[in-house]
């Protein structure tokens, strides 16, 4: 992400727009979390003490910043990958790899996937990303920084936003940087770098591993070594076990109405299962989280015995559970989630399926209700593949104008209700 | 009531009768075993309502009479005394059990407590316990255990075609045994008994004996020897159990059952956290295949001759194996249609028994 946590305060206040902002301590021992590129025009750097910044741009705005806010934002940028590729790897709350060799059948070369991200996010999330390709993590993070906007002298130079290195061009892309874009070269290591009159990637190629050892211990050597070369195997690693799929609800009004709530519980289930079945997953934990007016919150959980990537199933599920809470005085937030999800469930059928007997779908002549229900997941996809997202939907959204709309998270921060400044 | 036996008799006697009571939690007159001894004949019973065992044995008597004794406690009691001649007298409200220099006095069961059991008033038909042995092994496994479908729990009994059959399902895989010529029900009637009491039947079979069979309108009651199982009937209506056996399956896996089995036992070991046995089929014959993320995997190809489109199907190697286990004979097959629908094991030349089971969904 571009600025991430200035350009979710920038999205949020258009007042901001076109003037420097600063996230961070504001104090004169805090430390710049996140600068706006007008900032940055001043020589604004992230890390840096916010009494620098200051004397730097003193008619910065300097915000405190809501973490929590910038969570909630990741998780759902989070979630754009998630429908990419299952595998992904969360670097930090605005950067993450993902792995679309699986994808590329699905949704083109990697330049059009990478397009596809940032238009995903700036169409959702209204927030500037960039996005950067390569064979391997190491050219997938440098390609990144050069799909960035760029600062020269007191301009801001617009980024290409995507920036795909091809297959055999790592060599080529690398050996004009500078040693310092390289992973693990501080400003120490720079210094060493610099007497043995290494400034580019191309003259770090020029020296013998055994030189760079000698003067950079070991590890370090290695790597540089490595890296200069373009040689990096690491795998993107996704964390599976942590994984959870859900949408949430902050609602402009609190609702009291069961009913009401209810259409909310269908049409954030139907968005739960169009995003597991997306990124290739089943989970079996149904997770149900409601706000009351008072802001109390709870949560509610229930384990499946099979796993699922069904509406009906989750919606079902998230039901049964919202039955059994007390309402108050009117509901501020709902949420279906579903954790522990999987690539690899193993579910055991039952002769219920057989005889359209359990909970899932009816059983037809010929085809057990899992097998109806699969058929029909991948109709109602394959309508949305092809004709947008609200082609189809669940009946009780329906409305004389077509389906009842809502983008995942539309609300989440309730209609313009801005912290005070 | 006062009489004396030998230790390993009434061992025997107390733990066949002990196997009806109840477990922890049961009203205090149902962990007992009742002792009725009238001349030398003793008899134990115990009872948890839903199922009762009564075991006569020969004893020598001297005072006739009923009391009602700590089952567990009784048991424990004489299973840890030195062989030989054990004495039970009761006096008053306590039992002394005494052999050698041991003696204990336990304190008695009051009789009331103790269920009354209801006489079977229906004539008894005689089957060869050789028989129902055999059969009742072979459905018994795919009865369910869980309380929470207590139809599923129990075995059907019905009479079909001139003959018993006998059908048990736990929802996952489904058993059906049918027996020639044993009338033990009218044209068209149905039982359902428990599986727990089957179990027990099934356990005092052995003896090579006849068995009495009687079934009643709401309790059946099967004697073997000096053994009786009286157990309540379930009530309600079995599933639909021939709608699930599809009519016919384009494909077919034939092979020896004991090669099977040994490979599934092996390849089992590294089918964990309830991950499934993968079954890779073609012309090439039969692959097993188990895979548990972050443990291992296990490979094994079976000689088999498969007729039909090569096809992948998972099962719970555990269901699998019980039911090849319980198949008749040397040549079994497994018949499929796909990975989502139920597979048949078969003995083959062999009619009078098959197995169902659903596969597991993998992905």
């Amino acid at each position: 992400m571009d600025a991430f946590y200035a350009s979710v305060e920038i999205r949020d206040d258009p007042s901001l727009r076109g003037r420097p902002v600063i996230v961070g301590g504001s104090s004169d021992r805090g430390v710049v979390a996140a600068a706006s590129y007008e900032a940055r025009v001043h020589g604004i750097r992230s890390a840096m003490p916010s009494a620098r910044a200051r004397q730097l741009c003193p008619h910065a705005v300097f915000l405190h910043g809501d973490h929590s806010r910038y969570q909630e934002v990741s998780a759902r940028i989070m979630a754009i990958f998630d429908d990419v590729t299952p595998s992904v790897e969360p670097i930090s709350l605005d950067e993450a790899f993902l792995d679309v060799a699986g994808a590329t059948r699905l949704l083109g070369p990697p330049e059009a996937i990478a397009r596809v991200i940032r238009d995903r996010i700036r169409e959702q999330e209204r927030l500037p990303a960039s996005v950067g390709g390569g064979t391997s993590k190491l050219i997938a993070k440098l390609a990144s920084v050069e799909a960035k906007p760029r600062i020269e002298g007191r301009s801001i130079l617009p980024g290409p936003g995507v920036y795909v290195v091809p297959a055999g061009g790592e060599q080529a892309f690398l050996d004009p940087l500078p040693v310092r874009a390289l992973w693990g070269v501080g400003p120490k290591t720079h210094d060493k770098l610099a007497r043995l009159g290494v400034v580019r990637v191309a003259d770090l190629r020029t020296v013998t591993l055994e030189r760079l050892v000698g003067v950079l211990g070991q590890a370090q050597g290695q790597h540089l070594h490595a890296m200069a070369r373009a040689h990096d195997r690491r795998e993107v690693e996704t964390n599976r076990a942590a994984k959870s799929i859900s949408h949430e609800e902050t609602f402009a009004h609190d609702l009291v109405d069961r009913g009401t709530l209810d259409r909310e519980l269908v049409r954030m289930a139907d968005a739960v299962a169009a995003r597991m079945r997306a990124s290739g997953v089943r989970g079996r934990t149904v997770v149900l989280k409601l706000r009351h007016a008072d802001f109390r919150t709870v949560t509610r959980s229930h384990t499946l015995e099979r796993s699922t990537h069904s509406a009906p199933t989750i919606h079902r599920t998230a039901r049964e559970m919202f039955d059994q809470l007390d309402l108050g005085d009117g509901v501020r937030l709902l949420g279906v989630g579903v954790t522990s999800l999987t690539t690899d469930a193993a579910d055991q059928l039952s002769f219920d399926d057989v005889l359209g007997a359990g909970d899932g779908a009816p059983a037809e002549a010929g085809r057990t209700s899992v097998e109806v229900d699969e058929a029909t997941n991948s109709a109602i996809d394959e309508i949305r593949r092809r004709f947008g997202h609200t082609a189809i939907g669940p009946a009780v959204l329906a409305t004389e104008d077509g389906l009842e709309q809502g983008k995942p998270g539309d609300e989440m921060w309730g209609p313009a209700q801005l912290p005070p400044r | 009531m006062k009489f004396r036996c030998e230790r390993d008799v009434l061992v025997d006697a107390l733990a066949t009768a002990g196997r009806a009571v109840g477990g922890r939690g049961t009203q205090p007159g149902l962990s007992g075993v009742r002792a009725a001894l009238t001349g030398d004949r003793l008899e134990l019973t115990g009872s948890d309502i839903d199922l009762t065992i009564s075991v006569g044995i020969t004893v020598s008597g001297e005072t006739d009479g009923v009391v009602v004794i700590p089952a567990r406690l009784a048991a424990d009691i004489v299973k840890a005394l030195e062989p030989g001649a054990v004495s039970f007298a009761a006096v008053e409200d306590e039992l002394k059990i005494s052999a050698g220099r041991s003696e204990f006095a336990i304190r008695l069961i009051a009789g009331d407590d103790f269920p009354r059991l209801a006489e079977l008033d229906v004539e008894a038909v005689t089957i060869g316990a050789d028989d129902l042995a055999g059969s009742l092994g072979q459905v018994i496994p795919a009865a369910s255990t869980d309380d929470s479908r207590p139809i599923l729990t129990g075995v059907l009994v019905a009479a079909e075609d001139g003959g018993l059959r006998l059908v048990a399902t736990d929802s996952y895989r489904l058993a059906v045994r049918d027996l020639d010529n044993a009338f033990v029900l009218s044209d068209g009637q149905s039982v359902l008994i428990p599986r727990k009491a089957l179990q027990e039947l099934n356990r005092i079979l052995s003896g090579g004996a006849d068995v009495m069979v009687r079934l009643g309108e709401r309790e059946a009651s099967f004697e073997v020897g000096d053994i009786r199982v009286v157990t309540r009937l379930i009530e309600g209506d079995f599933p639909n159990y021939r709608g699930l056996i599809p009519a016919s399956h384009p494909n077919t896996l034939t092979l020896n059952r004991e090669e099977l089995l040994d490979a599934l036992r092996r390849v089992k070991l590294l089918a964990r956290e309830a991950t499934p046995v993968r079954l890779d089929m073609s012309a090439d014959g039969l692959e097993l295949v188990a895979v548990t993320q972050d443990v291992g995997t296990a490979r094994e190809q079976v000689e088999a001759t498969y007729e039909g489109n090569d096809l992948t199907v998972a099962f719970n190697p555990q269901y699998l194996l019980e039911g090849l286990e319980v198949a008749p004979g040397d040549l079994v097959t497994l018949s499929t249609i796909d990975e989502l629908k139920p597979a048949l094991v078969r003995a083959v030349g062999v009619d009078d028994f098959l197995y169902l089971l659903m596969p597991v969904r993998f992905s």
